[in-house]
């Protein structure tokens, strides 16, 4: 019987195919790490946040007067609302912190190089629009943090060149942030989660056209390639049930400690809060927005230390493959990015000034420094690295890869002997 | 790991203490019901007077297993699912200090510090030698000393305010978060389900991949 519906949708529908060609037999380089969990970790996540999502939204009212006392309708009224918005809550830092690492991931084994250049460009979109959506849902709970967060943001638009203050009223729906501003952030926050997935799809598809990178560096020969299933359904799930462990711990036992406390006073344009700070996952960027005195300088800044990663493909003109695995220089290199961005993100929680701020700077001038001086360094590193004589199994790789890529060149241009 | 989580915790609560610039005294929040049952009839006592708790009804209290007949006393000839509302109008507050005492139903989630602060500001009353009542924890502050911890020399006194202190914040700390206890009973059942779930993923992985050479 199901045989048969099979069947008839087959003639209609490339549904088998599509099974077969993207899920049980996609080839998979057979040598991927546990860091190659978290594409499929953002998938779920991002799953869990529109299913919470839609049904907090069934009890949310959006309205000035409503909001906050709504939130608490949910807490305490809806039954199994506190999990619900818990969830949802925690689910945003859940998605950060896991396209964080798929991205540094993709930093640390180059993955971003050719041909992935599309999967990397459509990745930051999705970041992008990932930003978008967790700061327009901040509003929601319309807590002082929300208001003054918001406020701060949509200032920043005032850089815009001679309709600054124009753009910022068009934004707000108003001169200030109020309820025209909280409905349209409702919308728009709704409804980014579906372009968000249609994004994924175009990432997918792309991922399925050029395959998964791996921590080799370079397209494995076919007999290293095994089916995604059962291998790496299992394995995808065995890290589901890591990361779940995790998430529920939050959830449950700690779900306030991402919480700031300011965000249970209702919001009060009367009133500044006495430092106004963002969620985790945006502190870094806010550091460096807070490094440069002037506004304009500081949203340029704070544009570029998001949008720079684009041009990774670019700006890392090393061919040896393997991403940081035998580059010593762009190991290092990619350790004091890390280690940076947390200095960032520590200097973004402080308020500023005194020492602060000059830390601030040093490591906002650091971050820069570091993709300025790439293409030079990856250039020389890899002039050193052959001169020096490439280690032998990373010769045996980039020869092997060399051959199949002959073989294929060959096989093409149909002179098979 | 927990020792870790608690140290790191301290840390924090710690230098957030320190940036306030008074060290706030820790609250061991009692969760059993007796406590918040005595900390209501403190509360209803000594802050319901000027301070709302509009999250809270008197049917939360019921449900809750608060006295029937002390509830009833409370709300008088209001309906049961009305909330802890102040017999003090807005415009009688504004009169007399300027502002609307804040609503207390989030306030141990309201503030750095959490429960500590309230408890500590409760007890942070003090009075100069020229008899001016101050607050070390909140030192501008335009609420009267309600517990008088300012005015009470005597040991055994003091430690009644501490208790009653105590017994205050540990209901507004369930206020603030009904469900907590509920939340934690649940969490132990789905870690614990998550656990096994994930060993047994861990098992079927192992066993699928072990057929690749
Ligand atoms: C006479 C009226 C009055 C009574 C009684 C009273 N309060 Fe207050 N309370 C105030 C006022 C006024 C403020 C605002 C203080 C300010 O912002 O300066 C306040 C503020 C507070 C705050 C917030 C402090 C902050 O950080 O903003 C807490 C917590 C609080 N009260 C708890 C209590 C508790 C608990 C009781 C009962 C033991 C109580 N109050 C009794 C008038 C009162």
């Amino acid at each position: 019987m199901t045989n048969k519906i099979i069947h008839w949708i087959d003639q209609r529908f490339p549904l088998s195919s599509f099974v077969k060609h993207d899920l049980t037999e996609y080839p998979t380089p057979r040598n991927l790490s546990y860091w190659w969990n978290f594409g499929f970790l953002a998938g779920f996540v991002l799953v869990l946040q529109v299913a919470t999502g839609v049904f907090l939204a069934m009890h949310y009212k959006a309205d000035v007067s409503l909001s906050f006392d709504s939130i608490q309708h949910i807490m305490r009224d809806v039954n199994y609302g506190w999990l619900l918005r818990f969830m949802h809550a925690t689910g945003a830092s859940a998605f950060f912190l896991v396209i964080y690492i798929h991205m540094a991931r993709t930093l640390y084994y180059g993955s971003y190089r050719a041909p992935r250049e599309l999967m990397w460009w459509t990745g930051q979109g999705l970041l992008l629009m990932l930003m978008a959506t967790a700061f327009m849902g901040y509003l929601l709970p319309w807590g002082q943090m929300s208001f003054w967060g918001a406020t701060v943001i949509t200032n920043l638009f005032k850089a815009t060149p001679f309709y600054g203050e124009e753009v910022v009223s068009w934004l707000r729906g108003g001169f200030a942030v109020g309820d025209p501003t909280l409905t349209r952030f409702f919308s728009l926050h709704y409804l980014l989660p579906f372009l968000i997935l249609g994004g994924v799809v175009v990432h997918l598809i792309a991922l399925h056209t050029v395959k998964s990178s791996n921590p080799s560096g370079i397209d494995l020969a076919a007999k290293d390639n095994i089916p995604f299933h059962p291998y790496f359904t299992s394995k995808d799930f065995y890290g589901l049930g890591i990361f779940l462990i995790v998430y529920c711990l939050f959830v449950f036992f700690f779900p306030n400690s991402l919480m700031e406390p300011a965000n249970n006073i209702p919001a009060n344009p009367l009133q500044t809060p006495l430092d106004i700070v963002p969620e985790w996952y945006f502190l870094p960027f806010y550091a460096i927005l807070r490094s440069v005195p002037d506004l304009v300088g500081g949203v340029v800044a704070m544009g570029l230390s998001v949008m720079v990663f684009s041009f990774m493909p670019y700006l890392d003109r090393s061919r040896i493959p393997g991403g940081a695995h035998y580059r010593p220089w762009y190991r290092m290199m990619f350790y004091l990015f890390m280690a940076d961005m947390l200095v960032l993100g520590y200097v973004g929680h402080n308020p500023p000034g005194g020492n602060m701020l000059l830390i601030g700077r040093i490591a906002t001038f650091f971050y820069f420094a570091l993709f300025v001086l790439l293409p030079f360094l990856s250039k020389k590193e890899e002039r050193w690295l052959i001169q020096k004589g490439l280690p032998p199994e990373l010769k045996e790789l980039m020869a092997s890869d060399a051959k199949e890529k002959s073989e294929m060149h060959h096989r093409r241009n149909g002179d098979n002997k | 790991m927990k020792n870790l989580i608690i140290t790191l915790v301290l840390c924090f609560t710690a230098a957030q203490a320190w940036a306030e610039e008074a060290t706030l005294e820790h609250i061991k929040v009692d969760t059993d019901l007796p406590a918040i049952a005595r900390g209501v009839d403190d509360l209803m006592g000594n802050c319901h007077s000027c301070h709302n708790l509009k999250y809270v009804t008197y049917l939360d209290l019921e449900k809750l297993g608060i006295d029937r007949q002390k509830i009833d006393g409370w709300r008088g000839d209001q309906p049961i699912n009305s909330p802890l509302t102040s017999l003090m109008s807005d415009e009688a507050a504004m009169q007399s200090f300027n502002l609307v005492p804040p609503d207390l139903s989030l306030m141990t989630k309201a503030r750095e510090g959490g429960a500590d602060y309230v408890y500590s500001y409760l007890l942070g009353y003090y009075s100069t030698p020229d008899g001016v009542v101050k607050n070390h924890i909140f030192p501008g502050t335009k609420m009267p000393d309600p517990l008088g911890m300012s005015t009470t020399t005597d040991h055994a006194q003091r430690e009644q305010i501490r208790a009653t202190a105590h017994d205050i914040v540990s209901f507004l700390y369930w206020a603030a978060d009904p469900h907590e206890q509920e939340r934690y009973r649940l969490g132990y059942y789905v870690i614990g389900y998550l656990l096994i779930l994930t060993l047994l993923l861990y098992f079927v992985k192992k066993q699928i991949w072990s057929r690749l050479k």
